[in-house]
């Protein structure tokens, strides 16, 4: 009973944390602080997953998502500029 | 100096053999838990992102070059794609046996002991024929793949670093 | 507004529109829906173990049964290989 209630409270703040994460990612003008926004809100996509009972979808999530998507758009920003332009 | 400080590259020499290890346990055991070819290669190349960024391009494109990692990843598709025309090839030599592209031709027979047997719910690493190869050929494919992205974007924009 | 911006607010209003009511129409989470079932999930979590031989029923459908979509997932990414390979070469000394 009690595990069950856990579980449903955390079906209700995952996905809420995951829109909040998404919303930091749009709204933070310093791109590598937004990418980590980003590799924030995969891994709770990843957590999200794995609580729907799918560990393959949370296995690749934690994988490509947090890691190497946040690695790709940190080696860009580097090479460009870190301040987003208006 | 490329690279990152030292607690961090202490930390990467920690942590890396753990990814390894779980990255290819993802791979091997792909036919008995969750995961497979590409869940196990993401987390492999993931291990590898994390040398990259702790050591720099620099040093890590003076122990493999991406000419080697291309053949690598060419390898992987070669050994899906052959795998996949096997089971067309053995209708020739088995004439009793139905083979179309993809077809499990290792399952259920004796001739060849390998990957051959059927294991509902024995967690026994001998069954599921052809499924166990082909994620090694995917997960080398995956590895390759994903790591050559990575440290050629890398070494490409390493002109920037220095400055 | 302009009217470009004016599109997008309708364009914005019919997606949002249309994304509410396939909400509303989803079947309640986790259960068994008589209507909304398919006779191949049936069969394949039936027979895939037996079949395939594989324990994991997710890699017996991936690499078995739908063969043909690794096929295309594996051909995806020796493109994306190829392009950032072509696309960074002239940047290497």
């Amino acid at each position: 009973m009690v595990v069950d209630t856990m579980i449903n409270i955390i079906h209700i703040v995952v996905p809420i944390l995951i829109v909040v994460a998404s919303f930091y990612a749009i709204y933070l003008k310093d791109l590598i602080a937004a990418a980590i926004a980003v590799s924030a809100m995969s891994l709770l996509l990843s957590l999200e997953f794995y609580i729907l009972q799918a560990p393959d979808v949370a296995i690749a999530e934690a994988g490509i998502g947090a890691c190497l998507t946040t690695a790709i758009l940190i080696i860009s920003i580097r090479a460009t500029n870190r301040e987003e332009e208006v | 100096m490329s690279g990152m400080s030292r607690i961090v590259k202490t930390i990467t020499n920690v942590a890396f053999p753990f990814v390894m290890i779980y990255g290819l346990y993802v791979i091997a055991h792909g036919h008995l838990t969750p995961g497979g070819g590409f869940q196990g290669g993401a987390v492999v190349a993931s291990g590898l992102a994390m040398i990259l960024v702790a050591y720099g391009s620099i040093w890590v494109v003076g122990k493999v070059k991406e000419k080697h990692l291309s053949v690598l990843e060419s390898l992987g598709a070669i050994g899906f794609i052959s795998l996949a025309f096997f089971g067309i090839l053995l209708v020739y030599l088995y004439s009793s046996f139905e083979g179309t592209f993809f077809s499990n031709f290792l399952i259920g027979q004796d001739t060849i002991p390998i990957f051959n047997e059927i294991g509902k719910g024995l967690a026994n690493i001998n069954t599921a024929g052809i499924i166990p190869l082909m994620n090694f050929a995917v997960g080398l494919k995956v590895i390759a793949g994903l790591f050559v992205i990575v440290l050629v974007m890398a070494y490409s924009t390493r002109i920037k670093e220095g400055k | 507004m302009s009217g470009r911006n004016f599109a997008a607010i309708i364009f914005f209003a019919i997606v949002a529109v249309f994304l509410v009511f396939s909400a509303l129409m989803m079947h309640p989470f986790g259960e068994f829906d008589e209507e909304h079932y398919p006779e191949m999930d049936q069969y394949i979590i039936d027979n895939t173990q037996n079949e395939t031989g594989a324990d994991n029923g997710v890699t017996g459908v991936v690499f078995d049964y739908r063969g043909f979509d690794t096929l295309g997932e594996a051909t995806v990414l020796f493109t994306a290989v190829a392009g950032v390979i072509i696309l960074f070469r002239r940047l290497k000394k």
